[in-house]
């Protein structure tokens, strides 16, 4: 009997151990074999990543729309971001939060790496709206960025380019990652770090609601790419998703599955900022989308899943969880002149 | 002596087609098993699926270009490689899954 009972209890603190490993944030940071993370290379980042210069008026600088004090997300909560001379863009923007996990970068996915994904921003003339043929000589003009350079890059010898610009500005979005939020707590063995109805919230999650089906993993996000139904009909534009890098059958108006993480501070939700609250957002997910019928290339993961209000609510309450404390970010004051 | 050649050459180039191999690749929770292959020119991927879900894979390598489309559970579907090199090929709906193909 006693036998029996040692077993069970070992199989499951194995299940257990197995069953969590997906949910422990990793210890390390991958990157590439040609920008590893140095002391200099982030600082420098850093410097660029809060510098209005970098935009062609001198206003508008990365943190503008993801900012640290807003889940590194839009610092209004309008729908859209908002760039040079209050421009509208088409697509809200994300939380650039663990973005060096992704293997994708941009809600279609196009740009393969954080290093190629820095310079877009910069040019978009509804973001910064500064061609780097621009760009590149007022850098270079500013003596105390060459030395900078110099420094983190010795090879660049202090001519900046806009590889080693991208490479700095990405090694500073490397460091920033989701601090310990209660989920962590609570999945590393503090039961008391989330609330029963939260605990129920992450059972349904897993479960009835099929979430993980696509937001899997410590980072809530498989990056996986899906149609989910926020448009019925034909598809027009920027709504095509990533069928615009190429017309793939299967990239017919899908966008990336975003990280849930600080999820309660990115609000408004999905691609187009069309829904305000995560209870919404979460029903909408859990209906089958917001269009049921005629809509092409819709996910089959999308299914009406058949929530109570009280099961919306209760995963609504999870969500809250992998809210991480606010991080306090020395922001710089001052830059290189 | 000409004859005997291009009785050799098709006998070699024959044998050559019938020893064409399947490589089969399965998609199993979100992943290529193997996630390794190697081949010869004229061989076959065989891409199946176990999982409850659409997959898809293709390759964006010139030489040997292709794209299953949406992949339903339970289909298999064969894909002939056609000149030597590695490349890589992806689900596109699962960008994590990857498989890594040399052509010999
Ligand atoms: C005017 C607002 C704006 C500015 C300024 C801006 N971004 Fe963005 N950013 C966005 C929007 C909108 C998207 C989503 C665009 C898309 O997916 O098509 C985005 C996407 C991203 C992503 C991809 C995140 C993901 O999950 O795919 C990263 C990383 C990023 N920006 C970093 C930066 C950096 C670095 C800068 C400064 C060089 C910058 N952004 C400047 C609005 C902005
Ligand atoms: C088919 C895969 C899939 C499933 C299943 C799924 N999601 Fe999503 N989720 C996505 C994708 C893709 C997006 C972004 C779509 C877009 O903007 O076009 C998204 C967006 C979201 C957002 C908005 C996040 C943001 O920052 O804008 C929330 C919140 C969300 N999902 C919660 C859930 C919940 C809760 C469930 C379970 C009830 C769920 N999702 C099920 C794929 C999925
Ligand atoms: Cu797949």
């Amino acid at each position: 009997m006693k036998k029996i009972v040692l077993a069970c209890l070992l199989m499951g603190v194995s299940v257990l151990a197995q069953d969590t490993s997906k949910w422990i944030c990793p210890s390390e940071v991958p990157q590439p074999e040609d920008n590893k993370l140095t002391k200099e290379r982030i600082e420098l980042g850093k410097l660029l990543y809060f510098d209005v210069r970098l935009s062609r008026d001198d206003t508008i600088s990365c943190a503008t729309c993801h900012s640290p004090s807003r889940g590194w997300s839009d610092e209004v909560p309008t729908s859209k971001a908002v760039g040079f001379q209050g421009r509208v863009g088409p697509r809200n923007s994300p939380t650039i939060l663990n973005s060096a996990f992704q293997k994708k970068q941009f809600w279609d996915g196009r740009a393969k790496s954080l290093e190629a994904q820095a310079l877009g921003p910069i040019e978009a003339d509804v973001e910064m709206n500064m061609p780097l043929d621009m760009l590149i000589p007022k850098l270079n003009k500013i003596q105390g960025y060459k030395e900078l350079f110099a420094k983190a890059y010795p090879e660049s010898k202090g001519v900046i380019t806009k590889e080693y610009l991208a490479k700095a500005i990405a090694s500073f979005e490397r460091t920033v990652i989701s601090p310990e939020a209660p989920f962590d707590k609570y999945i590393k063995g503090d039961k008391n770090a989330i609330s029963a109805e939260a605990k129920k919230g992450f059972e349904l999650f897993q479960g009835k609601a099929h979430c993980t089906d696509c937001h899997d993993g410590w980072n809530f996000t498989d990056g996986s790419f899906h149609n989910i139904g926020l448009n019925d009909g034909e598809l027009t534009g920027k709504e095509l998703g990533r069928y615009n890098v190429k017309a793939r059958p299967a990239w017919y108006g899908v966008f990336k599955t975003p990280t849930l993480r600080d999820v309660t501070k990115s609000y408004p939700y999905f691609h187009d900022g069309s829904v305000k609250t995560l209870k919404e957002a979460t029903v909408l997910c859990s209906e089958g989308g917001r269009y049921e019928n005629n809509v092409k290339n819709k996910s089959e993961y999308m299914k009406k899943r058949d929530l109570s209000e009280d099961e919306v609510d209760a995963v609504v309450a999870f969500m809250h969880t992998l809210t991480g404390p606010d991080v306090k970010v020395d922001i710089p004051t001052s830059f290189p002149q | 002596m000409k004859k005997m050649g291009v009785l050799l050459v098709s006998v070699v180039m024959c044998s050559m087609m019938l020893d064409a191999k399947d490589y089969v690749v399965d998609q199993v929770k979100k992943t290529f098993i193997p996630h390794e292959v190697t081949l010869h020119v004229g061989d076959y991927i065989v891409f199946k699926n176990s999982d409850p879900f659409a997959h898809n894979a293709y390759t964006d390598d010139e030489a040997n270009e292709f794209d299953i489309g949406m992949q339903a559970t339970g289909e298999d579907i064969r894909v002939k490689m056609k000149a030597p090199g590695s490349f890589d090929v992806e689900c596109a709906i699962h960008p994590n899954m990857l498989l890594e193909v040399t052509v010999k």
